[in-house]
């Protein structure tokens, strides 16, 4: 029994574990695993706190659904209508996964909106979470800049005239309005060279910032912590009664930064 | 007492982070698990909002979450009505609001500007350690401000409806008698011509119109440009220094020279 055990043991040992470890000495990527699952939250967080890796899903879905768009979608004003019937109306399901990257925008930015409110409410972008809530604010705006660029890629009616009155909003700012509408035009009208610049501001800058931007934030958020409600009773950081031990326990309990932190 | 503030800072942290270890709950399975039902959640309504779009619509006609496209785009015709998605519904209503000449720029560029800014220095100028609503009177009247103003400028946009050029059309007999010119024949063409072509998505005719992005009242345009150079203006704006709106190089010569005849009889002593 025993013997069979340490077969087990060292099949376990040979398969898994000896990998992982060969993994881990070079990447550290068990560590950092280990880092990010087993670590604790304040044991008050509850469905609040969902919001932010619910945006992370939401965003998750647009990039799945975008790259399977992007395989059938043709970035050009004489074939990207007809693409996109073709997706909608042919392709087996292709109207779900278009249904889904239209629709996940918007389910996207409210995330995006309901998550803000969330650590506006609870005061959780206060020391040490600046860096956090400036992260946060940079995807709100990206994500944004998602919706307004995605917009023009169905090539309707719909979305040329938003994106007709869109450039000519940013036309209007003072210094580089004039410079930026050029360049989002790309000509003196909207046709094919706007169509590819905006597809591919779609598909590779603005999603590229996103994910390094994403990863910040999930670092920080690991690094950091997630605060409790800030009406808990039992919240992490409570103010303590100042009256310090008595008695047997006295000198057991210790205060301050000096490693009680340990 | 008079520690400094990152001193102060440090020491409410280490506290936290004292207590979440003590007192805390493993990240995974607990936190975990409302994430991923949470996350089932939000894939699950996505799909829901797809099913419920695409069953309900046919092409172009909408059902109940809109149509799945609308006609294929196309330059000429523009009796069509500008409309963005509606997240950005309350930075188009903000144009209605600020007009002609200069203010247009504070609600395309400023307002949005000072709420970035002021969004992104939030940690810098709310410092203090508080962090219970009814303790921060003024961060919570800003924000149910700024929600319910976020809110009525998106309701106003949604439902703001702008007249689309076949509508506006039964005004040119109006407009020819105002301004006489009804019997030039190339006048009421171009006036026709200025209805449904969406010029009055952005400028003002007599009283109809938008007045968005800073366009102009047109009803006396007649005063200041002759034929020609509206021609002109109308091929080229930016030549004029008008980088805002588009060139109508498309509607072909013969037709700018109507559109120009008929703004080049829009003038104030005509009547």
């Amino acid at each position: 029994m025993a013997k069979r055990k340490t077969r087990r043991q060292q099949i376990v040992d040979l398969a898994v574990l000896a990998p992982l470890d060969w993994i881990d000495e070079r990447t550290g990527a068990v560590r950092g695993t280990k880092w990010f699952l087993f670590r604790n939250v304040p044991r008050d967080v509850s469905w609040a706190q969902t919001l932010g890796f619910a945006t992370l899903i939401a965003f998750l879905t647009q990039t799945l659904t975008g790259a399977i768009l992007a395989m059938y979608y043709k970035p050009d004003p004489n074939s990207a209508y007809e693409s996109i019937e073709h997706i909608t109306n042919d392709l087996t399901l292709g109207w779900l996964v278009r249904g889904m990257h239209r629709w996940g925008a918007s389910v996207f930015v409210i995330l995006l909106f309901l998550h803000m409110g969330r650590v506006f409410l609870f005061g959780a972008y206060k020391y040490p979470r600046e860096l956090q809530w400036i992260t946060g604010v940079l995807l709100l705006a990206t994500g944004m800049l998602m919706g307004f660029t995605g917009y023009l890629l169905p090539w309707d009616q719909t979305a040329y005239w938003a994106t007709v009155v869109g450039i000519n909003l940013n036309g209007t700012a003072p210094f580089a309005g004039p410079w930026l509408a050029q360049f989002l035009s790309s000509g003196p009208e909207i046709g094919g060279d706007t169509l590819a610049k905006w597809y591919a501001l779609h598909m590779l800058l603005l999603p590229g910032a996103i994910f390094a931007l994403i990863g910040v934030h999930l670092y920080l958020v690991t690094r950091l912590g997630v605060v409790s409600p800030p009406w808990s009773k039992e919240q992490a950081g409570r103010e303590r009664p100042v009256a310090e031990p008595t008695g047997a326990r006295a000198g057991l309990v210790r205060r301050g930064t000096e490693g009680g932190a340990k | 007492m008079a520690r400094d503030r990152g001193e102060q800072n440090r020491e409410w942290y280490a506290t936290y982070k004292d207590d979440v270890k003590k007192e805390g709950k493993g990240f995974f399975p607990y936190a975990m698990l409302h994430d991923t039902i949470m996350g089932f959640v939000v894939v699950l309504v996505i799909i829901g909002l797809a099913i419920i779009w695409y069953w309900d619509a046919d092409g172009v006609e909408p059902g109940v979450l809109g149509p799945l496209y609308t006609e294929p785009a196309d330059p000429g015709t523009t009796d069509f009505v500008p409309r963005p998605d509606w997240y950005f519904y309350f930075l188009f209503y903000l144009l209605r609001i600020f007009e002609w000449p200069e203010t247009v720029v504070i609600a395309t560029v400023g307002i949005p500007t000072v709420l970035l800014i002021l969004l992104l220095g939030l940690p810098f100028y709310d410092r203090s350690r508080e962090r219970r609503p009814s303790r921060r009177p003024v961060a919570m009247i800003a924000a149910v401000l700024t929600v319910i103003s976020m809110g009525v400028l998106t309701y106003k946009g949604a439902t703001a409806t702008e007249a689309l050029g076949s509508e506006l059309i039964v005004l040119v007999p109006e407009w020819a008698e105002e301004k006489g010119f009804a019997d030039n024949d190339n006048a009421v063409e171009g006036a026709r011509l200025f209805a449904v072509s969406g010029c009055l998505n952005c400028h003002i005719y007599l009283g109809s119109g938008v007045g968005a992005l800073g366009a102009p009242d047109l009803s006396d345009v007649g005063d200041r440009y002759d034929q020609e150079t509206l021609v002109r203006y109308l091929t080229n704006p930016a030549e004029f220094g008008n980088t805002v709106m588009g060139s109508y190089a498309y509607l072909g010569q013969e037709n700018l020279n109507k559109l120009a005849t008929f703004l080049d009889a829009s003038t104030s002593d005509d009547g």
